[in-house]
């Protein structure tokens, strides 16, 4: 079994986890506003989970998607009927909620057998729209456009009431999630979702059975939304259609992009960045930012984002987790780099 | 023996923190009250993002020179969310967990006021004068509906009262209604399918989603649907592009709009195919003779602002402070959270220098207004045509 893991470096793997765990207490030892710093740490963790779903679909199989937050949404306002209207656990909605996300996944899987590229992403994007309105005309249920209320979550007679016990909730779920991906990309499975990625016919000529392996990319990735979305309903405790926008499906797909879609832990550092960049650092230096830029409070955002998506592209296409290999390979040589080889 | 010492001084340092992190009431100083707005200074209402806050500053600042509410001044902090309700709720912990607020005053948008109920009710944090008036606001069977203060009439209340006018004018009417297919639209839809009830109609129902900046479909189904009064539940685009593409049909319907489109600019915009749109208001309009609108023009023109900033958005940014203001007043000079819902409750008939319709909040009321009166653009400017009615 050791050879498979010959490319990574395990040992640091629990120490990561440990700090994930201890990072609270830290922030909690150290500053005053901590819980603030939590709930975005919470919003990075529900999207990590999501992204890395996406990532098996969109980096491994490549088929892109600009559907994943009506995924979400559907994870969120199914478990959020689940328990609050049907009396269903908690416990018991987060096993079930995935699997029906996860059969939206296939129904929209299914066109995706014919089509690719552009037309794809139109198409997922049209679902996200359908899935919109859909949440409104159900009012009976969704209570529409106003705005559903969702319980806490409640695990074993536990209830999660607060940012700091959600944490644990989310993370705990979070290393779940980047585990199974993991396994899921060295498994035959993972390896068939590249070859469908690299080329079609090649897979198809290597017995690769390109319809069904397609669509359980989808059902898995929808998976992993739908669990996203069960922990992003009962976390926020109040869900509306606005919440699950086009713009959020585009965003993922930035996440992905910025850490480098195609590795796991690209994506888990992409989400952590542009979140944490978005809902924390960029509204306190904002200020600061201000008056150093002579333009309206408003636009900077816009400014950094538009910024880093284009330098990016352009210059890092293999986004952050391509930069830390490179920087890792480059001290490794070091200092019988061949010239040219990293710039 | 040292681990006796450091455990001591663990203690002792642990209690030092510990005593440091609980202060009276956050937000609140002996010379200063720190409040927290949320506005969309990004998003599609980005607009109003400014207009808002700088007609809050303007009676803040006129407060603040007068010595400020019981020798304290007010401080206004303003975020961006982007009618995001996620990023509603990061920058309301923000605002509590790190500038430490007294209290949230007019975030603007439903979804993000909406978004907000379970972080008002965590923290036991009032939130005065949301910037929506949408009905759901003061709605008690919601979460957190204690820690809510809606001045406004709500947009489903709104919608009733337009239907009546119409009815009223002519009982003959077709009436059709364009919506905008989100929260917004939902309260207005209440409105009308009560008052479809109570009159045993039918309204013809044209969605339109937010955003949206073409609205040929709509008005052609209303002309085919040969509507004659047709009711615009949008904000400022959409009653101007909706009338001027109605008028390029020649299809001349009587627009009556609700509360957002009542901005004076949307009769200016709209040009001749504006003129005669009708427009609900819940507060008294910024050059009206009442004794609030004339203190706003007196502050504005003193403030040296862009005189384009000047109108009813403006004006509205500068009542809900003064209704603010008033809680504080009342709470008196040990200000808690608490004792600013016990001020805020006992306002009764007060018409805030004659800008509101008289309103009070009680212990179980958490709607202040509940009329509108309605304007009329004759001859490109705006003339009431009604007093107040419910």
């Amino acid at each position: 079994m050791k050879g498979r893991h010959e490319d990574e470096n395990l040992k640091w793997i629990p120490f990561l986890i440990l700090l994930v765990f201890i990072l609270p207490f830290i922030l909690r030892g150290v500053t005053f506003s901590y819980r603030y710093y939590l709930f975005i740490l919470n919003i990075a963790g529900i999207y990590i989970i999501l992204t890395v779903g996406l990532d098996l679909l969109s980096g491994f199989t490549g088929l892109i998607s600009l559907g994943h937050a009506a995924f979400l949404a559907i994870g969120a306002y199914t478990s959020a009927i689940l328990v609050d209207q049907a009396g269903v656990p908690f416990g018991v909605s987060m096993l079930i909620t995935p699997l029906i996300t996860g059969l939206f996944g296939i129904v929209i899987g299914f066109p995706a057998l014919r089509i690719s590229g552009m037309y794809l992403a139109l198409t997922t994007m049209g679902f996200g729209f359908i899935v919109r309105r859909l949440i409104i005309a159900l009012r009976q249920w969704t209570e529409g456009a106003s705005g559903l209320e969702v319980s806490a979550p409640q695990l074993f007679g536990f209830a999660f009431r607060n940012d700091w016990h959600n944490y644990f909730l989310i993370y705990f779920f979070v290393i779940v999630s980047v585990v199974l991906a993991r396994r899921i990309v060295k498994s035959k499975l993972g390896r068939a979702f590249m070859a469908i990625r690299d080329s079609e016919q090649a897979a198809q000529a290597a017995g690769i059975s390109l319809s069904r392996y397609k669509l359980v990319s989808f059902f898995i990735s929808a998976v992993f939304a739908g669990f996203a979305g069960v922990l992003f309903a009962h976390t926020s405790k109040l869900i509306t259609t606005d919440h699950f926008d086009l713009l959020l499906s585009i965003k993922f797909l930035i996440f992905a992009l910025v850490g480098g879609i195609g590795s796991i832990y690209g994506v888990v550092l992409g989400t952590l960045t542009i979140v944490l960049l978005e809902y924390l650092f960029i509204p306190i230096f904002k200020d600061w930012l201000l008056t150093m830029l002579p333009i309206e409070a408003g636009d900077i955002q816009a400014l950094i984002f538009g910024l880093i998506m284009f330098l990016f592209i352009i210059f890092q296409p293999t986004g952050l987790y391509g930069m830390w290999l490179k920087m890792r390979i480059y001290w490794k040589l070091f200092p019988f780099n061949p010239k040219k080889r990293f710039t | 023996m040292k681990l006796k010492t450091g455990l001591v001084t663990l203690l002792a340092v642990g209690l030092f923190l510990g005593c440091a992190r609980r202060e009276p009431t956050p937000g609140v100083t002996d010379t200063e009250i720190l409040i927290g707005n949320i506005q969309d200074l990004s998003g599609p209402m980005k607009e109003l993002g400014l207009i808002l806050p700088h007609g809050s500053n303007l009676y803040f600042n006129y407060i603040n020179e007068k010595g400020g509410v019981h020798g304290r001044k007010i401080r206004m902090l303003v975020e961006d969310h982007q009618y995001n309700p996620q990023k509603t709720v990061a920058a309301a912990k923000k605002l509590i967990e790190q500038d430490r607020i007294f209290c949230f005053y007019q975030v603007i948008g439903t979804s993000p006021c909406e978004a907000l109920r379970p972080t008002l009710e965590e923290y036991e944090i009032p939130l005065v004068a949301p910037a929506t008036q949408s009905g759901t606001m003061s709605d008690r069977s919601r979460k957190a509906w204690k820690y809510i203060f809606h001045t406004d009439t709500g947009y489903d209340k709104q919608a009733n009262i337009l239907v009546d006018y119409a009815l009223e004018e002519n009982p003959d009417a077709k009436i059709g209604v364009i919506y905008q297919d989100d929260d917004y639209g939902a309260n207005v839809l209440k409105g009308i399918a009560e008052a479809e009830e109570r009159h045993g109609i039918v309204i013809q129902k044209e969605g339109y989603q937010r955003g949206a900046t073409d609205f040929a479909g709509q008005v052609m189904n209303l002309l085919k649907g040969s509507a004659t009064h047709v009711i615009i539940g949008g904000v400022v685009k959409e009653p101007i592009i909706t009338m001027k593409t109605a008028a390029a049909m020649n299809y001349s319907p009587q627009f009556l709009g609700i509360s957002p489109t009542m901005d004076h600019r949307v009769a200016l915009a709209a040009g001749p195919a504006g003129e005669g749109f009708i427009a609900a208001n819940f507060a008294a309009l910024w050059n009206s003779d009442v004794e609030g609108a004339k203190l706003y023009r007196e502050l504005f023109d003193k403030s040296g602002t862009d005189p384009k900033l000047r109108g009813m958005y403006d004006f509205y940014g500068f009542i809900t402070a003064v209704v603010l203001v008033e809680g504080l007043e009342r709470a008196g000079k040990r200000l808690t959270r608490e004792r600013l819902i016990e001020g805020l409750e006992s306002i009764k008939d007060w018409d805030a220098m004659g800008v509101f319709p008289p309103f009070s909040y009680g212990r179980n009321d958490r709607s202040a207004a509940e009329s509108v009166f309605l304007v009329q653009v004759q001859e490109g400017k705006q003339a009431p045509i009604t007093d107040w009615i419910e």
